[in-house]
């Protein structure tokens, strides 16, 4: 079933992996993924509804994570993200690397029970969701990001993107286009 | 005459022929008979050995424990999970499955082990606690920092068939040289010549037992043994015995040795847990040592290898002396055969028999939890596959929580016997505690007695809820920011509603008063029924309803206006539900006890992902979790403060039904929901309230678990304004009593209350600060 997910949306997948690669921390040291990295194997070009990588940039690091949510003291040398945490994250990164997406959702779940309001965490599991072509579940979750992710609007545009995305991707361009509208009024990207 | 007799001749030639060729027959059909009988020994060699050779019941694991630098834990906590786990206490540790502990200081080797997402290597972890947390985590060898560490998960249960034989299967390679060679020397020497049968063997076993004065070795291959495990049953008839050696000889035809000897490592007779049974020596290790076999001794092998004779009559918890010279007889032969060094052998037959203290398995530990988790996994597999697959469940029970639980709810309904006069056991109660976010099932009671497996009630008893149903009428309400917000004022004035055929309803407060114009938040804190069922009524009952089936109650709601009270009959894990939603921001998550299904070769067959549906919008459930949070500062929940620290951000709810009978508290941190239920089988009155009964069991609770992450202090959308509680408008320092409440944005009041702006601005910031301090 992934197989075929993985076939029809191959930008999705891309995508993922650069998401993951830009956002996993600050200071921990990630095996860098540029822009423009080859598709993993088995991935083209873009296609298919999804809009390109590009439209979808990561979130900038250094990005305060959700300043009002956090429950418990995070070590400061991670930039708000507790080490465990970060550890996890770069393992999602490596599976979603190389292609294993079911893999790096595991992942991030695991993140999450350790970190469950951190609203990045949401926003890689929509992300992951999405390049496997669940739009209807990455639309939830990116939503589920959105309502933990009170004043940081760059993260909050970029769960409506991929809100829209995931729209499009069920064939509703009108609820794209709405959810396109709300990720351009919360700001700079 | 001659004619006669050579007629005579003629017929008795005729007669020789002819007994002849019956007896040719005869024979024939014997030979047929024979062979089609090998034929029918060989398939049934066969069929058992190549098809499935064990059923392995289902095993159950907790959650695995992840350890990590500011994981909130003490040290008792840690301690008590290190021995769930069978980790043993000694000096300085050396392989996995063994820890020392210097007060906050733990060290310990964790064992290897293959979750749902991949294999988790052993760690060597020195690790400290302060504070009730995890200050660090480093590798002992290199000091340096771990970021994360996960351990091996307690085996909370089995699901075991009817003849409950059980095993922990071992592949060849995975057993100690030792244990095998052992074996062979005292069980079968020539197993590496013979071709299944050995009748030098059985010369030699008989040598070796005169010159020992006892049986030290059976005649018996391995082969034999093996087959006669299998197949046969254990009368002593020479056709048996005839049948083994037959059956061993085709065993060893079809199979290679080392085929044949993981059977039987596996297969083997090893002792009696209860009514189930001991098989192979993999289950053998735990069962006598709490280890698996890699982290046994030599001398541990040698009694595991001398149990093959008889585990009843060198039981080594009932008959040690026995054991013990059964023990140092394999150690001998082991020296003799150059198997160990003579040294090894002196040296291992003084040491104790380290045999760990009998605890029954744990086949059910938690019942009340592996219900639930058999409950779910019927949806997807056959009762059948679960005992016989060798699934590996993994839940997300957690094992600390499981505890807490289970104490506090039986001396909590203890206690409240004798303060109320009641027979001890009248009383019964259920409790369901997941996380948050996760909706995960971290434990569960459905009884008062942790130990009985009989009836759930936490997920089978259909119970009134009285006023835990409350929150969705309000969050009813508050979804129409432009009609009802924390401010409105409700109507808690006297309530006569008329049905189509005529009958009346007349709701009443619990303190028997009317309130009459209350703010909404307070209304609901103060679970006023009549302001409530006035609200439901406006509402409209279906919308009710409606709000009710979007947090995820699963049942069939009548709409009468009694509903709106609670008439509403549940289980605490539909409550559960319900709350859930509310508490994860309407996000609903169905409530899962199973996070992921391996088949018996470690392969994922199911996982059971986080799935959210954004069932209710996030603002006016956050509006409703203030709602709640009032009702535990102020309202029907105040007493929790009696005992839990004023840091401790709880929303909850009290429900009490008619005359008593039921009492319910349900209730969140940031972190745990819990829903609480304590009533009688029998339906009578309790004489407790919901504050006076499930509450004070929730309290315990959270008693024991201790700091809690706060619940949600901010969300898009939401915006603070300080109101006049006696008009529901603005106010200030100038009103007699107000209070900070969020509105969803555009929905606040934008009227002062007269008694707002009287003071003059100079004044306000001593107000301010005053109130700070009060």
């Amino acid at each position: 079933m992934k197989v075929t997910a993985n076939y029809l949306l191959p930008g999705a997948t891309v995508l993922s992996v650069l998401l993951l690669a830009g956002c996993a921390g600050t200071s921990h040291q990630s095996p860098v993924v540029e822009q423009g990295t080859p598709a993993p194997r088995g991935s083209r070009s873009p296609a298919g509804p999804v809009s390109s990588p590009a439209q979808l940039p990561s979130v900038p690091v250094g990005q305060p994570v959700e300043p009002t949510a956090v429950t418990r003291p995070a070590s400061p040398a991670t930039g708000g993200q507790p080490p465990a945490v970060v550890a996890l994250l770069d393992r999602a990164e490596q599976q979603a690397n190389t292609g294993d997406l079911d893999a790096a959702a595991v992942t991030l779940e695991r993140a999450l029970r350790i970190d469950p309001r951190n609203a990045i965490l949401w926003h890689h599991l929509a992300t992951v969701r999405l390049a496997e072509g669940e739009a209807v579940e990455a639309e939830q979750l990116a939503a589920k990001s959105n309502s933990l992710a009170a004043g940081n609007h760059s993260l909050q545009a970029k769960n409506w993107e991929l809100i829209a995305q995931a729209r499009h991707y069920r064939g509703d361009p009108s609820g794209a286009r709405a959810a396109e509208q709300r990720a351009r009024t919360l700001g700079p990207r | 005459m001659a004619k006669r007799r050579k007629r005579r001749r003629g017929k008795s030639r005729k007669k020789t022929a002819q007994r002849r060729s019956i007896l040719l027959r005869v024979l024939v059909i014997l030979a047929l008979v024979l062979a089609g009988y090998l034929v029918y020994l060989d398939y049934q060699v066969r069929h058992q050995f190549d098809g499935k050779r064990w059923s392995l019941p289902a095993r159950v694991y907790a959650r695995p424990l992840e350890l990590y630098a500011g994981l909130p834990m003490t040290a008792e906590e840690l301690s008590a999970e290190l021995s769930a786990l069978h980790y043993h206490p000694v000096s300085s540790p050396r392989q996995p499955g063994e820890v020392s502990r210097n007060r906050n200081v733990f060290h310990f080797i964790s064992r290897p082990f293959v979750h749902w997402d991949g294999e988790e290597p052993s760690h060597n972890i020195r690790l400290t606690i302060a504070n009730d947390a995890v200050q660090q985590l480093v590798d002992a060898r290199s000091g340096r920092p771990v970021s994360l560490v996960r351990l091996d998960p307690v085996m909370v249960g089995s699901f075991y068939p009817a003849h409950n034989e059980d095993r922990v299967l071992v592949r060849l390679d995975e057993v100690p040289k030792e244990l095998t060679s052992a074996l062979i020397a005292v069980e079968d020497r020539g197993f590496y010549d013979h071709h299944g049968i050995a009748p030098l063997s059985i010369l030699r076993a008989l040598l070796a037992n005169i010159r020992a004065g006892t049986v030290v070795q059976g005649g018996s291959t391995l082969s034999q043994q093996l087959v006669k495990n299998f197949y046969l049953s254990s009368e002593r008839t020479l056709t048996r015995k005839l049948n083994e050696a037959v059956m061993a000889l085709m065993l060893e035809w079809h199979y290679d040795k080392d085929e044949i000897l993981e059977a039987y490592l596996n297969e083997v007779y090893l002792g009696q847990d209860g009514n189930r049974s001991v098989h192979g020596f993999g289950l053998a290790s735990h069962f006598y040592f709490e280890r698996p076999l890699a982290e046994l001794s030599i001398e541990q092998f040698a009694l595991l290898v001398g149990l093959v004779k008889g585990p009843s009559y060198y039981n080594p918890r009932r008959h040690p002396e026995r054991a013990r010279e059964r023990r140092n007889l394999v150690l001998g032969v082991m020296a003799e055969l150059g198997l160990v060094t003579a040294d090894e052998a002196v040296r291992a037959k003084s040491r104790k028999l380290g045999v760990s203290r009998y605890r029954r398995t744990a086949i059910n530990t938690f019942p009340a939890f592996l219900d639930l988790v058999r409950r779910q996994l019927r949806r997807d597999y056959r009762e059948e596959d679960l005992t016989t697959e060798g699934l590996r469940i993994f839940t997300t029970l957690n094992p600390q929580v499981q505890w807490q639980v289970e104490q506090v709810l039986d001396a909590r309904l203890g206690r409240l016997e004798a303060g109320r006069g009641l027979d001890a056991g009248t009383l019964q109660g259920a409790i369901v505690v997941t996380s948050i976010q996760g909706g995960e099932v971290l434990a569960l009671a459905g009884d008062r007695n942790p130990k009985f497996a009989g009836f759930n009630r936490a997920l089978d008893a259909v119970r009134q809820v009285g006023s835990v149903i409350k929150p969705a009428v309000y969050l009813a309400a508050l979804e129409q920011p432009s009609r009802y917000t924390l401010a409105s004022l409700l109507d808690d004035g006297p309530l006569t509603w008329k049905a189509p055929n005529g009958k009346t309803w007349s709701p009443r407060n619990y303190d028997l008063q009317f309130h009459d114009r209350v703010p909404l938040y307070r209304s609901l804190a103060h679970s006023y029924n009549v302001a409530t069922a006035r609200l439901g009524l406006d509402l409209g009952l279906p919308t009710v309803v409606s709000t009710l089936k979007r947090l995820g109650v699963e049942a069939d709601l009548q709409p009468y206006p009694s509903l709106v009270l609670g008439a509403a009959e549940l289980t605490p894990l539909q409550v559960t539900q319900m709350y859930q939603t509310l508490a994860s921001g309407g996000f609903r998550t169905p409530i899962r006890a199973i996070r992921a299904v391996l088949n018996a070769d470690r392969m994922p067959l199911q996982s059971y992902p986080l799935r959210v549906t954004a069932a209710v919008r996030p603002a006016p459930a956050y509006l409703v979790t203030t709602g709640l949070r009032h009702a535990v500062r102020e309202g029907t929940g105040r007493s929790l403060y009696q005992v839990l620290p004023a840091s401790m951000d709880i929303a909850g709810k009290t429900g009490t039904t008619d005359d008593l009978r039921d009492s319910w508290f349900a209730g969140y941190t940031g972190d745990r929901l819990a829903v609480v239920w304590v009533g009688r089988d029998d339906n009578q009155s309790t004489g407790l309230t919901g504050s006076t009964g499930s509450l004070l069991v929730w309290r315990d609770l959270f008693a024991h678990f201790g700091e809690q992450g706060a619940l949600q202090s901010a969300l898009e959308g939401i915006e603070y304004q300080r109101i006049d509680t006696a008009t529901g408008l603005l106010g200030d320092g100038g009103c007699q009593d107000t209070v900070e409440l969020p509105f969803i944005q555009g929905s606040a009041p934008v009227e002062m209350s007269p008694c707002a702006g009287a003071v003059s601005p100079l004044q306000r910031p001593v107000d301010w600060f005053k109130e700070l301090f009060e």
